[in-house]
């Protein structure tokens, strides 16, 4: 479908609780870094594609005219997507759509969060996003939809805690690999259960850290790709959808935009049996469970399998099918936008063999990412391979 | 029932109050951090230059906007500077006229590339002019908090 596109450059800050640098100055670190690491500069450049989460997090009304300059975005077509939380994955979409219609030879895709501006804590930035006669006034915050869900998929599967506490030792302790991750330390199922509780399921360690960061990637057309790299890593599918946006009216334990989106990108790329096909997978674990989730959703198992697949090691970096090896938001950090499209970032380095200590053993050939937001009811999905 | 087209009573829809609370607590960056210290400690502007096509950022920026080259030369530019252009403001935030109208200018300091606004003292509207040479006049150091507020205004002189 289109023209062929390849991601040929990638950049990523290091993700921390609270950085210095403005979001400005971290979107030019991350962009810098993506030139950079592929020998362009910013003249060759056609258009830029940002995605950053809501405006509250860093406390600055149209953030993507705000962001522009240090994105590299001075006197060229450019525009800033927002789909919450699937916005890191959905900024490739929008990246891969410039360049595939033809319009564009090359698009620098740049994401960023500053969540730490945000007083006393970003989780209160949630609360105008909920309906503001039947939700508001009970003061919700988002760990209600996560804690629901979370005891929902529990019991409709009889999962332990310590089932899902699994996913959080598995990406934190991936996460000791990764040189740019804010959490470094290693963790066992103990500590998680000893973590406190949030919103019962939901304990401290269950979920990913608050961040600031940024990431960026750079995608050409095939006829520049084959210029600039001889390791291009092409975009063979991307998908998106949306379920309804009323929170309360979804299937807790099934989360059919992912499988929706997941459809949409699996067409494109001709992908029949993502179990077989796909040989390294990033889902989006904002939440230890999201990830056992995301997998049903992304159809790399049936529906209530993933528990088991992480159990039996399959899931591990050098299992068969490795999840999460970057670390994920539950060990690099959950910078939102950025976070999404470090998964990305993962992917193109893994199936370089650039990953360092992170490297899959096993040659991976092609690896999906997703990830998740806005009410948490739209999917987002890209499929790369070499 | 037909949608109306307007309410003719207030009490005929029931009103919610609603209030989008944003609390922030910024950094002014690494290229900000340099410039508000300078004025803080030594009441001079800092502007960071680049080699590639000789543009000074007043205030700084760790970049180029325009080539993208990555900054590191901090300059220090003048404190005075030329007029481009100037108003005088009669209507606040909320609306109303203001008791006192406000005369706000943007100012090219000397050395620098780019222009910064601030408020006109010392000064009426009759006096501007175009063009016209304008100095800072800053806080007495012992009351400066590193903050564009540092600056009083800036103040018609002869040099």
């Amino acid at each position: 479908m289109g023209n062929r596109v390849a991601i040929v450059g990638a950049g990523m800050t290091k993700f921390v609780r609270r950085a210095q640098e403005t979001g400005k100055e971290l979107c030019y670190e991350a962009a810098k870094m993506a030139l950079d690491s592929c020998d362009m500069n910013l003249d060759q450049i056609d258009a830029v594609a940002l995605g950053t989460a809501p405006d509250t997090f860093d406390g600055v009304h149209m953030k993507g005219e705000y962001l522009s300059d240090g994105a590299g975005a001075f006197g060229k077509p450019y525009m800033r997507s927002y789909v919450g939380g699937g916005t890191g994955v959905f900024s490739v979409a929008q990246g891969w759509y410039h360049i595939a219609s033809g319009l564009m030879d090359t698009c620098l895709v740049i994401c960023e969060e500053k969540m730490s501006s945000y007083r006393p804590h970003p989780q209160g930035a949630f609360l105008t996003i909920f309906d503001h006669t039947t939700e508001r006034p009970l003061k919700p915050n988002l760990l209600w939809i996560f804690a629901l869900e979370m005891n929902r998929y529990m019991s409709t599967y009889g999962l332990r805690k310590e089932d899902i506490a699994l996913v959080a030792v598995k990406n934190k302790n991936n996460a000791l690999d990764h040189p740019c991750a804010q959490i470094a330390k290693a963790v066992t199922v103990k500590d998680i259960l000893n973590s406190e509780v949030l919103a019962w399921p939901v304990q401290r360690l269950d979920v990913s850290p608050v961040s600031d960061g940024a990431v960026a990637l750079i995608l050409t057309n095939e006829t520049i790709a084959r210029r600039v790299t001889n390791k291009p890593v092409w975009i063979e599918g991307v998908g998106w959808s949306l379920e309804t946006s009323y929170w309360t009216n979804r299937d807790l334990c099934y989360p059919r935009y992912v499988e929706e989106a997941a459809r949409m990108a699996y067409k494109m790329a001709g992908v029949t049996c993502p179990r077989q096909q796909i040989h390294v997978a990033e889902p989006y674990d904002p939440f230890d469970y999201k990830e056992l989730h995301h997998m049903e959703g992304l159809m790399l198992c049936g529906k209530g399998e993933a528990p088991q697949m992480t159990v039996d090691g399959i899931t591990q970096r050098d299992g068969e099918l490795p999840v999460c090896p970057s670390g994920g938001l539950l060990g690099v950090g959950n910078p939102i936008a950025a976070a999404g499209l470090m998964k990305v970032a993962e992917l193109f380095w893994q199936l370089r063999g650039e990953a360092g200590k992170r490297q899959i053993a096993r040659k991976p050939k092609r690896g999906v990412a997703q990830a998740w937001g806005d009410l948490m009811q739209v999917g987002t999905v890209v499929v790369v391979g070499i | 029932m037909a949608m109306k087209e307007r309410l003719t009573k207030a009490d005929e829809a029931k009103p919610w109050y609603g209030e989008l609370p944003v609390e922030s607590l910024y950094t002014a960056g690494i290229a900000g951090e340099k410039f508000f210290r300078s004025i803080q400690e030594k009441g001079v502007f800092l502007g960071s230059k680049c080699h590639k096509c000789n543009m000074v950022y007043v205030p700084p920026k760790i970049y180029c906007e325009q080539d993208f080259e990555k900054l590191e030369d901090y300059v220090e530019v003048a404190d005075c500077g030329s007029l481009e252009s100037f108003t005088c403001v009669h209507i606040g935030l909320d609306g109303k006229r203001l008791l006192e109208p406000m005369i706000v200018g943007l100012i090219n300091l000397d050395g620098a590339s780019t222009s910064i606004v601030h408020m006109l003292g010392e000064t009426t509207v009759e006096e501007l002019c175009m063009g016209m040479r304008v100095c800072a006049v800053f806080k007495p150091k012992n009351k400066r908090e590193g903050a564009i507020t540092d600056i009083l205004y800036f103040k018609p002189t002869k040099q």
